[in-house]
């Protein structure tokens, strides 16, 4: 961290050119690259850097959102495709559809127009299996995301990888 | 590693009330049930018993004072039959649910982890109860979020 700092430090500092505009010195901006490499800082560093206007980082939240629309669709499907599973899928694909739209609040994504597209195995319990290994891998996701994530997201991830965990049993 | 810090500590304590609450419920839920489901109640009263013991030696480690623990505590409904009893199960999952939900806020690193274990055995418990007592949907849309 005190690296990080000392390293924006540097950045902000310019050589006037005859003309008296400013520049970066090349050997500065090397030194710095040497150091970010040393420090392993450069991904939190992108969108602090004054001569490399790159957009900043996208939110690690953000490809939840589409996993979880994701999610939503293949239930979906499943459920118009095998009527008969539909009372026990529906509520799974609200819920799916309800964790979307609260990963979209808090990373300020704006939930895509379109739906993804799923396709569903003829065969029921092809179907249930392939639910379950989808509700498996999410469920995964969301706990890594839950344990990296600050404290102000850390209690919605934790209640999607809970919710994914219950889906997991109802399938069962 | 963040037991100190006195928001973990709080719902640390908070989290040890709930699993005093949900152990002391378990007696009557058990004795109304009876097979699989008995045996289901059994189990979940010593994950409960177990959860609590860790709370009891975390918190004491840290050199915090223990809630302590009521002789009895007031039932949302009579438990009376199976069905209450069943009703009662899903209930006492999901309000502990809740407090591991603001645990796992509270703290991180492996405390975190631990709140997210508790956090989803709650959950899947709950759809459990519901699955044993008939009662649909099986899931809610978040767990442990108190309405």
């Amino acid at each position: 961290m005190v690296l990080t700092w000392a390293v924006i430090g540097k950045m902000t500092q310019r050589d006037p050119l005859p003309d008296g505009t400013m520049r970066h010195s090349r050997r500065r901006v090397l030194r710095v690259g040497a150091l970010l490499a040393l420090g392993g800082t450069v991904p939190s560093l992108t969108g602090c850097e004054p001569f490399n206007r790159e957009p900043p980082p996208p939110d690690p939240l953000a490809p939840m959102v589409d996993e979880a629309l994701a999610l939503a669709a293949a239930y979906r499907d499943a459920a118009t495709t095998h009527p008969t599973l539909a009372s026990r899928l529906t509520p799974i694909t609200e819920a799916h559809a309800a964790h979307a739209a609260e990963l979209a609040r808090i990373t300020k994504v704006a939930l895509p127009s379109a739906t993804p597209t799923a396709s569903t195995p003829a065969d029921s319990d092809a179907t249930l299996t392939g639910l379950r290994e989808l509700e498996r891998a999410a469920g995964e996701s969301a706990t890594q995301a839950c344990l990296a994530a600050p404290a102000e997201r850390a209690a919605l991830l934790a209640s999607i990888a809970a919710a994914r965990a219950s889906h997991l049993e109802a399938l069962q | 590693m963040n037991t100190r810090t006195p928001g973990a500590r709080s719902a640390h304590a908070a989290a040890l009330t709930a699993e005093y609450a949900a152990i002391w419920a378990y007696g009557p839920i058990g004795v109304r049930l009876t097979g699989p489901a008995q045996e289901a109640a059994r189990d979940a009263e010593a994950t409960h018993r177990r959860r609590r013991d860790t709370l009891v030696l975390r918190l004491t480690d840290a050199g915090d004072s223990l809630p302590a623990d009521q002789a009895g505590y007031a039932l949302p409904f009579p438990v009376t039959d199976e069905p209450s009893a069943l009703r009662l199960a899903v209930e006492v999952e999901e309000r502990t649910a809740g407090f591991w939900q603001a645990a796992v806020a509270a703290t991180s690193g492996a405390e975190r982890e631990r709140a997210l274990a508790a956090l989803v055995d709650c959950a899947v418990r709950a759809t459990r109860w519901r699955a044993t007592a008939g009662i649909t949907p099986l899931t809610t849309p978040f767990p442990g979020r108190t309405a």
